[in-house]
């Protein structure tokens, strides 16, 4: 823990050093919500409806997946851009040569990046309450927990893209499939039943579907961990296969660089 | 500093001593071989695509080295020498052989041997530019174990040590060369580690930085610290004034170990200087005698690689160098042989060798030119 915590301030302390980007990107965020709040608001009477069961509110639906999406993005793009970029500027190679595991390596490459994230996601929340998004506050550490899984979730595909990466030199197109795979059927700017049926059986295979109807019942309606046990369930079983996965493409994309010589040689 | 500098382990085949070391070593390699693929055009990938070939970067090579001695890796570029490095510091795998640095296979137990053995990466890269020398040190302090008061201790004691107390706070995308180069040897030295790799440590610095930086090496690192250290280097002040013992690489095979008088001696005894009367006679004299042991020697090649013309001449007189095997007796021999043949000879005198001619020596040597 103490090699992640020494990892995660070193990448916090690089970024702030780089002031403008930091406060371009939080501008730019709350940018963003502006033209989400009157488009969500122009769809309101059409979509009412169709997300009564996640509240009937538009604005909140589109806000909380977009939180979400946040969060996977994140998972899937984290680790690949860190270990490209620590590939480029040789820091890669002078970490590795350390005593730090594997795991503790990579836990700290993205620890900056989600505490970022989370914060990012909190400013959404904020603007959107102020906006007149109803936000369980109270139900923050439920909320926690599903996002927690659907960073497991999805962290895996950032391990492949990261094999991809030191193996050959490319993370390819994975993440991008995968992100787009999700926004696609995952349920962020609509319910995954308004898909037409031959593609609804496909959104049962993401985990995003299970991690949105968990979080806008929580945040939106207040529900309890309990009451979406069945949706934290199958994001559990995602998390156990496809992690068991993404790190054995890692350690064999580890190995066959350690073999072929290229590690940390970009 | 140890004095290990005469006897050496060495394999059967190179030009060595053989004996055994009185202590245990802290490192010992055995065998080592790996060979990379050669990469392949597009073509040649879709008219052979299962045929692989490989260049080999380290064949068999076999050496200890003693806690405390600072051993020298020669070699041109392509020689090995970066290769042997990330096999030690466990960021690649040999295909044959073993490495054991302080009881660790670098195979079987990594991350024990990365806790015991740093590499110097030259890259200036490596450091993050965008924290203070003080940060970069923290991190690297976290992720070798070291925590709070300790790694504070640390921190501070090494940024004393390399003279960057006082900057300690400047964002490293500021410092000097010299001054990154510093930082990477404190960022190494963090973990007390018992071996040190250093590959070509001042090729960016200035000829001053150079020499604070060879002083503060053997004082220090090899002298407080009581670090072995092995030093890949193209300079022959950085072998043959720092290291206890040199070995010679070339294409991943080890031509030659020993320490560097004893190498000088061995491959360098039979060189001599003659001023001779310039009147074009001693040059067929000398030619006519290359069956016999005697080879005039045209150019040499400088410290930076480079070849000069050996000759000098000087008020009708002409220096020339040649190389005579056969000991004083060839070389009495040759003498006489000149006089006979009217050379004028005023002077003759043994000469030491330049890294360069040493290396030039052995490679040639190791290259079938033993006999000429």
């Amino acid at each position: 823990m103490h090699r992640v915590m020494a990892l995660v301030r070193a990448r916090a302390l690089t970024a702030a050093s780089y002031r403008v980007q930091m406060s371009l990107s939080v501008v730019s965020l709350l940018v963003g919500i502006v033209p989400l709040y009157f488009i969500t608001g122009a769809l309101q009477p059409v979509m009412a409806d169709t997300i009564r069961a996640e509240g009937g509110h538009y604005f909140g639906f589109v806000l909380v997946g977009t939180v979400a999406f946040y969060f996977l993005s994140a998972a899937v793009n984290l680790l690949p851009g860190e270990i490209g970029s620590d590939l480029r500027t040789g820091t890669l190679e002078a970490v590795l040569s350390t005593p730090t595991r594997l795991a503790e390596l990579v836990s700290g490459m993205i620890g900056f990046g989600l505490l970022w994230t989370t914060l990012r996601a909190l400013i959404v929340l904020t603007v959107g309450w102020l906006l007149g998004v109803q936000v369980a506050w109270s139900q923050l550490p439920a909320a926690a927990v599903v996002i927690g899984l659907l960073i497991l979730a999805y962290l895996p595909f950032g391990l492949m893209g990261s094999a991809s990466l030191i193996a050959f030199r490319t993370a390819g197109p994975l993440a991008r499939g995968i992100l787009f795979a999700s926004t696609l059927l995952g349920g962020i700017y609509y319910p995954t039943r308004v898909i037409p049926s031959w593609i609804q059986d496909l959104s049962s295979l993401i985990p995003l579907t299970y991690g949105l109807q968990a979080l806008r019942r929580i945040l939106l309606e207040g529900a309890s961990l309990v009451a979406v046990a069945e949706e934290l369930g199958i994001l559990v079983v995602f998390v156990v296969v496809l992690m068991s996965g993404g790190a054995l493409a890692l350690w064999l994309a580890l190995r066959y660089a350690r073999r072929a010589g290229t590690l940390a040689q970009y | 500093m140890s004095g290990a500098a005469a006897v050496a382990v060495a394999p059967a085949e190179v030009e060595g001593d053989g004996g055994s070391r009185q202590a245990e070593p802290v490192l010992r390699v055995e065998g080592l071989t790996k060979r990379f693929p050669v990469r392949r055009g597009w073509f040649e990938m879709l008219r052979r695509p299962w045929q692989r070939e490989y260049v080999p970067a380290l064949q068999g090579v076999s050496f200890d080295v003693a806690a405390g001695e600072f051993f020298g890796l020669l070699g041109p570029n392509g020689a090995g020498k970066t290769t042997l490095f990330k096999i030690l510091s466990t960021l690649i795998l040999p295909d044959a052989g073993t490495a054991v640095v302080a009881g660790n296979d670098i195979v079987r137990r990594p991350a024990a041997v990365r806790q015991v053995l740093t590499p110097v990466i030259a890259d200036e890269r490596s450091l993050y530019w965008r924290l203070s020398a003080r940060e970069n040190l923290r991190l690297f302090a976290a992720l070798h174990g070291l925590r709070g008061r300790e790694a504070e201790t640390r921190v501070e004691e090494l940024l004393r040590v390399v003279a960057l107390a006082d900057t300690g706070e400047k964002m490293v995308g500021s410092f000097s060369s010299g001054m990154k180069q510093r930082l990477l040897i404190a960022r190494a030295l963090l973990s007390r580690p018992r071996i040190l790799l250093l590959d070509e440590p001042t090729r960016s610095l200035d000829p001053l930085s150079a020499r604070d930086f060879r002083t503060f090496l053997r004082e220090e690192v090899a002298g407080h610290q009581g670090c072995s250290v092995i030093l890949a280097t193209h300079s022959a002040e950085e072998a043959l004034n720092l290291c206890d013992r040199l070995a010679v690489l070339r294409k991943g095979e080890l031509l030659a170990i020993g320490a560097a008088e004893e190498l000088a001696r061995r491959y360098g005894e039979e060189r001599y200087r003659l001023w001779l009367r310039d009147d074009e006679l001693w040059r067929h004299v000398l030619a006519r005698q290359t069956t016999g042991g005697v080879r005039l020697i045209e150019s040499r090649s400088r410290d930076g690689g480079s070849k000069e013309n050996v000759y000098q001449r000087e008020d009708g007189w002409v220096r020339v160098e040649v190389e005579i095997r056969g000991g004083r007796e060839r070389t009495a021999a040759l003498l006489t042989e000149l006089n006979s043949a009217g050379v004028v000879v005023a002077g003759l005198e043994r000469m030491d060798l330049t890294l360069a001619e040493l290396l030039d020596r052995i490679l040639y040597r190791s290259a079938g030119g033993g006999d000429a």
